[in-house]
């Protein structure tokens, strides 16, 4: 049933992205082929490819139960708030805090994941940073 | 050992920095001088601003060291936003730019922005166009090619290192235009990913022209594979370039020049504002940068302050007048 | 004769004790920076120009401490794909295959010690190849034009088939995505935006380290988070290390192989515009079609962590010809060491080697020095890289998730490209559940553009005429090689099964 339901998810995909290929505003100045054929021929390849286990899929993997895929929903919500805050936070708070949360979700005991969030934030920070040199966020306090 | 190092020459060179500072001073220095490359590590704005850092460091015109912040994406246009929105009334951040900013600036490529909402520093230098065909060739001489191009468009293709309605192209568009061919559409442009990639293909013979910067041609005009027709600057060119004609001489009133060079956020203060052209001059007016720009193919380009401002923005207005000429925006 | 000299001299310039120093510091840090997630051999030696530049160093100094830091990044790539199925660069994606099931199975220390010396053997030859073959290979990349490269990657593609022995439909479908996500940006002919949505962060498209550490790393993060907690359930069985030193006649077993990937690999890297990636990836296909009678690629065998190891260090090696020779980058790490060159006062094209013989010698000398160093470096440390697996998932995962964002982040600066590389790990993980094979993407966004410009300018530069495509004897061989040796066989290998089936089953009626 999965591979089914992928199979129809792969086709709708295909559907609109030869539309939005077709919608693509070609500029005045354009060469022999142009900027939608090759999106189109993506398009085909992976409607058809779609198709064919749409038709004839594989056995069924194993999904997690709710409460996995929930975990997992937990875990890129605070990816996503790590993404968003970077800016804000500062590399050093904003890393401790999302590092402690995975370990702590990946079956550390709180305090131990606390004390690993902060040495894997300050570790990352002395090695990126200070010793190659990337500019990384800054925060309030400048780190 | 890596950290030590670096902050101690880090600490030395601000040492010996502070003794050199101070003599143009006017009340503003910057506390933390950060340049903005709106580009990965390794191109051509990441450079200038890394080059340029280094060389202020070195002449003692900035306190302390350059910090360079990459910031890609939107061909720039993620790194002029940025600026624009947030780093408006920012003192110690320059910005690096090329006739690629201009470019986009005019044909709209940054949505919602303009050139007018950030302040032009100062050029630092210039890459004058040419356009070249392999050495074998049968063509001679600027009018020699564009003869052709006006009787069979479909004959020549044309290389260059940026894509549609991009600098490189625009250059060639500028050469036919002056040469009275009407329909510019019909020339053959082949876009491919920087100069280099062109000039590999003009030499396997896949294309029959090449439009490109003098600096990234020079290499293989040393060698004999290529043959420079015009260079598409005001006047010949000193030194080891002085052989080349220009295209103006040729009868074709085309100028082109990729400059390089820098903005400033909008609401820089005036003091901040001198400070950094001033800066920047100074080191353009300097020995050292002059041999920068000889060993990197850039031809001379004095433009600070205002007169930097009034030049962008008359190429800005070149620019839209040839693109809307050919039809790239309405 | 004449060049066995040069090269002499050029050991005179490049052993100095600065100079050993400088490659063993580029050395240790390229190999930390090819193992971590999101920081390749590019980014690698694009990080550490401001160190050359604050040093002071001159050019041919500059040059040993970059380059070892490029080679030292080609071999650190293959460390974290044994070790966590996380390839630490887009050139070791292909080293995943084969690496982590040895790891899994027991023999991590063999894998990463074999996968050493392939690295060594491959980067080895291919500076010879360097030294030798310079000049007459600079005609080879002549040979390709737009039609000849467009014929090579549809060959890439092509391979896909041999790659992923279950459902080829998946393989094609990840490979279309893996297209159809390079499609996105503004379009590199005409300069319209394609499927940006009006979004500014999309107008450069989605960077394919973006899209590999974020469908890598990331969703094997997620695969531990969904196994739940791994404290009390002991999920993950404990890894075992295993040997460090290979045995003789495994390392002997897998001589033919790396001899063949080497010569494929570095003809790919001499390409511009093919590149390492494609290197490892031609070679693992090639390999597998060869040699692998018994289907074992992919389920740990040797020859699968070999071939696209000696693979792609060939291909950093071939990849330097067109840039010292043509001033041309081959890929996206020599178009950061031109532009160095270019820094350092050097024009690198034709006369490179006739203006600055020394730092050319100079620079080859110390390529080999590099390579004999990584070679000392990486086998002694194997054990201390296999410690990684002691270290339990529950602490390591977390770290690795920290390094790839930071890695993106440090690189770009940019929040919207972290929240991509969610949605790829996201998108990584379903797909992992549906057996969808990850490595068809990656080929294609990586591919993806030169793929399309290469068709367009072909067809344009023939007003129009698709007859083009097949119109040069190079081109109607890599077609030829495509459609023989993978295409054909995916359709007519079913076909003959059915039919032998039916022999069997009208044999089996007559006995009846």
């Amino acid at each position: 049933m999965s591979d089914r339901i992928f199979g129809g998810v792969g086709v709708i995909l295909a559907l609109i992205f030869a539309w939005q290929a077709t919608v693509i505003e070609e500029s005045f100045l354009s060469d022999a082929v142009g900027p939608k054929a090759f999106p189109l021929i993506i398009a085909a390849v992976l409607g058809l490819s779609s198709l064919y286990f749409l038709l004839k899929p594989d056995a069924e993997p194993t999904w997690p139960t709710f409460g996995r895929v929930a975990e997992i929903g937990l875990a890129v919500a605070v990816m996503v708030a790590y993404a968003i805050m970077l800016p804000e936070l500062g590399f050093v708070i904003a890393t401790a805090l999302a590092a402690t949360y995975l370990t702590w979700r990946l079956g550390t005991a709180p305090v131990q994941s606390i004390i690993v969030g902060v040495l894997t934030s300050v570790g990352i920070y002395v090695v990126f940073h200070l010793i190659l040199g990337l500019s990384l966020a800054k925060g309030p306090f400048g780190f | 050992m890596t950290l030590t190092l670096t902050r101690r020459a880090f600490t030395a060179a601000a040492i010996l920095t502070c003794t050199a500072f101070g003599a143009h001073a006017e009340g503003f220095t910057p506390e933390n001088p950060e340049c903005i490359a709106p580009a990965n590590p390794g191109g051509g704005w990441d450079f200038t601003c890394r080059q340029v850092g280094k060389s202020l460091q070195d002449q003692g015109l900035i306190p302390s060291t350059m910090q360079v912040v990459n910031l890609a994406g939107g061909g720039g246009g993620v790194a002029f936003a940025e600026v624009v929105n947030k780093r408006s009334d920012s003192n110690d951040l320059i910005v690096a730019a090329s006739s690629a900013t201009a470019t986009r600036l005019a044909q709209g490529a940054y949505p919602g922005n303009s050139m007018d909402q950030v302040r032009w520093l100062a050029a630092i230098g210039a890459d004058y166009g040419v356009i070249a065909v392999a050495a074998d060739s049968e063509l001679n001489s600027l009018p020699d090619l564009l003869d052709q191009i006006k009787a069979d468009p479909k004959s020549v293709s044309v290389a260059g290192g940026s894509a549609v309605g991009g600098w490189d192209h625009l250059k060639v568009l500028i050469a036919t235009n002056a040469y009275g061919i009407e329909d510019v559409r019909s020339v053959k442009y082949i876009a491919f990913d920087g100069g280099g990639e062109a000039v590999t293909q003009l030499l396997a013979g896949s294309v029959q022209a090449f439009t490109g910067d003098l600096s990234e041609t020079k290499g293989f005009v040393d060698s004999g594979d290529v043959k420079i027709l015009a260079v598409l600057s005001p006047e010949r060119l000193p030194g080891e370039f002085a052989d080349i004609p220009t295209a103006k001489e040729q009868g074709v009133e085309a100028i082109g020049a990729n400059w390089r060079g820098f903005y400033a956020p909008g609401n820089m203060s005036d003091a901040a504002y001198d400070y950094w052209v001033n800066d920047i001059a100074t080191l353009y007016a300097s020995d050292e940068w002059k041999e920068i720009m000889t060993a990197n193919g850039l031809a001379p380009l004095d433009l600070q302050g205002d007169a930097f401002q009034s030049f962008v923005g008359d190429s800005v207005a070149q620019i839209q007048a040839i693109s809307r000429e050919i039809g790239i925006i309405k | 004769m004449e060049t066995l000299a040069s090269l002499g001299d050029g050991f005179f310039i490049a052993i100095t004790w600065q100079n050993l120093l400088l490659a063993f510091m580029g050395c240790f840090l390229g190999t930390i920076m090819g193992a971590l997630p999101g920081l390749g051999p590019s980014n690698g030696v694009a990080i550490l120009i401001p160190l050359a530049f604050t040093l002071g160093l001159g050019a041919t100094p500059a040059l040993i401490l970059l380059t070892s830091v490029y080679y030292g990044a080609m071999y650190g790539g293959r460390i974290s794909s044994i070790l966590l199925n996380i390839p630490g660069d887009e050139p070791a994606m292909m080293t995943c295959l084969d690496g982590y099931p040895m790891a899994k199975a027991g023999r991590a220390g063999e894998a990463l010690a074999l996968s050493g010396i392939a690295s060594f053997f491959g980067s080895f030859f291919a500076t010879w190849g360097l030294v030798l073959l310079a000049p007459q290979l600079v005609k080879v990349a002549l040979w390709f034009g737009p039609a000849e490269y467009f014929a090579l990657f549809t060959l890439a593609f092509a391979t896909l088939g041999g790659i992923s022995s279950t459902n080829q439909a998946k393989s094609a479908f990840a490979a279309a995505l893996g297209l159809g996500l390079a499609m996105v940006g503004i379009d590199t002919q005409t300069g319209v935006p394609r499927f940006t949505f009006g979004e500014v962060h999309l107008y450069d498209g989605i960077d394919f380290l973006v899209a590999i550490v974020g469908l890598f790393a990331l969703s094997e993060v997620f695969v531990f988070l969904e196994h739940g907690n791994l404290k009390r359930d002991s999920a993950a069985p404990k890894m075992k290390i295993g040997k460090i030193v290979p045995s003789l006649s495994l390392v002997k077993s897998c001589i033919p192989t790396m001899f063949r990937t080497t010569g494929l690999g570095f003809i790919a890297g001499v390409l511009p515009g093919a590149g390492a990636s494609l290197g490892s990836f031609i070679s693992y296909s090639m390999e597998k079609r060869l040699v692998d009678k018994e289907g074992t690629f992919g389920t740990g065998d040797p020859r699968g962590v070999a071939a696209p190891e000696a693979g792609n260090n060939a291909a950093a090696g071939g990849a330097l010809v067109p840039m010292l020779a043509l001033g041309v980058p081959g890929s996206g790490t020599t178009a950061v060491l031109l532009a160095v060159l270019l820094a350092l006062n050097i024009t690198p094209g034709p006369l490179l080697f006739t203006q600055n013989p020394d730092v050319v010698w100079g620079l080859i000398a110390a390529l080999f020095i590099a390579n004999f160093m990584l070679l000392a470096m990486n086998i002694p440390m194997v054990g201390l890289f296999t410690r990684v697996l002691l270290v339990p998932p529950r602490i390591l995962m977390p770290v690795v998730a920290m390094v790839s964002f930071v890695g993106i982040y440090g690189i770009s600066g940019s929040s919207f490209d972290l929240l991509v590389m969610i949605a790829f790990g996201v998108l990584g993980w379903v797909l992992r559940k549906l057996d969808v094979p990850l490595v068809p993407i990656i080929l294609g966004t990586l591919l993806g553009n030169a793929m399309e410009s290469n068709l367009r300018r072909a067809i344009t530069i023939d007003n129009g005429n698709w007859g083009t495509l097949i119109d040069s004897p190079l081109s109607i061989l890599l077609w030829s090689i495509a459609a023989i040796g993978f295409i054909l066989p995916i359709i007519f290998g079913k076909m003959m099964k059915r039919r032998m089936r039916m022999a069997r089953d009208e044999e089996g009626a007559i006995q009846d």
